[in-house]
């Protein structure tokens, strides 16, 4: 009777995935690992010292960013977002304009703001949030580019994380309305959890989180980091996570991740090009050994 | 063996001496500051409001000059100037004289623009006096890697510096992780106070100002 009973926990174990009878407890799950799905190449073209910043003509299809020198960073594309159909705004900041690039890349239309921006946000209302960088202003656009009341520009909070230990933080979310907080637990030998940053909190409850950490230790050479993304679902679930999120900017961002319709979207400014990394937290994940 | 250790431990302390002296002169001529004059240095020069004249939009000694600015814009942050290094009180003085306000690199080292850069504005909240004798490159002389953990322990006051490239003034930390940095920023025209993410900070080297009064 004994030999039937441990057959069929035998064959069951065998059978259902994740079905666990030992006694002993089971490791830590692994990851679900988002893989990169594609990358965006935008063309850039480098400031020439005769050229007079903004002076080019608005319908221009690359992006401009400046060498920059000795004691003085490369400007250019800080900011970007991504529209419902996965189109992007980008600003370019050295021709006073914001640009649109369709779903794959290509330069659709730019407008001229009239001063440098930084930043740009898609608001809840449909209209674009624009940061003017000589003095923090929010400005209001539509999507051709008129500009509306400044009243309409208002950025969406989406909560405040807090880094509780080197393994540990947590996150209340902005719309969570008496949900309980979200426990992030970041156990990696070696490494120690540097700081949380909620990136998106969607209609169905998933709430996207950035992660800093470092395996540096007290003294080291220089900064060193890794950077990923994890998502969560409306549970508190950890769904998948985004691992190694490039960091080899040229022109430091100030707004480079964007979520989207559960697709993680990065602008890293390069010298050469303007990327746009997207990576797929619907579909595409794959679970790795450690 | 003794005898070979000796010499080895005499020519390494001699050379030590040697190779610190000028150092040390250096360092005991710095200014002393205690960490809140430093920040409140920074504040001031971040804080500080001005507006720009139609004669702040033009560089007399340059042609290709091309400003940041529009006549009559209110601006709070003293404007970035690549080589720049002026007090709140010069910069002042030199606007109500019809300098430009704020220069690139791309502009050159502008004698007729005011404003400071990255490490100008560093060694004024260090209280250095003026002048620009010290870039990221040889902060160095003045600063030394603090031995405590960066990551947790850093100090308002101190800097994250990239050599070649840029400084920022490390002013605390936030509960989310991320931290409050002051900078001279070429591409928001001026010097501001900020929070930031790490990730920014990839190679930079923190720094400790060695006049620092603790």
């Amino acid at each position: 009777m004994a030999q039937l009973a441990l057959s069929i926990i035998f064959v069951l174990s065998a059978l259902v995935p994740g079905l666990n009878f030992s006694r002993t407890a089971s490791p830590a799950p692994t990851p679900c690992v988002v893989p990169l799905s594609q990358t965006l190449r935008i063309p850039v073209s480098m400031l020439e010292t005769s050229e007079l910043p903004g002076s080019k003509d608005v319908s221009v299809p690359t992006l401009l960013i400046s060498s920059g020198a000795v004691d003085e960073l490369p400007e250019g594309p800080s900011g970007f977002d991504v529209l419902e159909d996965g189109s992007f705004v980008i600003v370019d900041p050295l021709r006073k304009r914001i640009c649109l690039f369709d779903f794959q890349g290509k330069f659709r239309k730019a407008w001229k703001t009239g001063f440098a921006a930084d930043s740009v946000t898609v608001m809840k209302n449909g209209l674009l949030a624009v940061e003017e960088s000589g003095t923090d202003t929010l400005h209001a656009f539509d999507r051709d580019g008129i500009a509306k009341p400044m009243e309409a520009a208002a950025i969406t909070k989406y909560g405040e994380a807090r880094v509780l230990s080197g393994s540990s933080g947590i996150v209340n979310r902005a719309s969570g309305g008496g949900s309980r907080p979200l426990e992030i637990n970041y156990d990696r030998q070696g490494s120690r959890l540097l700081s949380l940053q909620i990136l998106a909190d969607d209609a169905e409850g998933n709430i996207f989180v950035a992660l800093e950490g470092t395996t540096a230790g007290d003294s080291g050479e220089e900064i060193r980091l890794s950077k990923s993304i994890r998502r969560y679902s409306s549970d508190g679930t950890l769904s998948c996570e985004v691992p190694g999120i490039p960091l080899d900017y040229y022109v430091p961002a100030v707004d480079e991740l964007r979520v989207r319709n559960g697709k993680v979207y990065q602008l890293l400014t390069t010298k050469s090009e303007v990327n746009i990394n997207v990576w797929d937290t619907n579909n595409q994940c794959r679970h790795v050994s450690e | 063996m003794w005898l070979r250790f000796r010499i080895l431990v005499m020519c390494l302390v001699s050379g030590g001496v040697a190779v610190s002296r000028p150092q040390t002169a250096t360092i005991a001529r710095l200014p002393r500051a205690s960490r809140a004059e430093i920040i409140a240095r920074a504040h001031s020069i971040a804080n500080h409001s001005w507006t720009c004249g139609s004669s702040n939009l033009n560089a007399s000694c340059s042609r290709k000059y091309h400003s940041d600015w529009k006549a009559g814009q209110r601006v709070t942050g003293i404007p970035y100037r690549w080589g720049g290094s002026d007090t709140p009180e010069q910069f002042d003085k030199k606007l109500t004289q019809g300098l430009a306000a704020g220069a690139h690199s791309r502009n050159g080292i502008l004698s007729c623009a005011a404003g400071v850069d990255c490490s100008g504005f560093i060694t004024q909240a260090w209280g250095l006096p003026g002048g620009h004798a010290y870039s990221t490159s040889n902060l160095r002389e003045i600063a030394g890697k603090p031995k405590y953990n960066w990551y947790t322990d850093m100090k308002p006051g101190d800097v994250l510096n990239l050599p070649g490239s840029h400084v920022v003034l490390f002013t605390g930390y936030n509960p989310d992780g991320t931290i409050n940095i002051c900078e001279a920023s070429g591409s928001k025209g001026r010097v501001v106070c900020h929070s930031a993410t790490w990730s920014r900070f990839v190679k930079y080297i923190p720094l400790q100002y060695k006049g620092i009064d603790e």
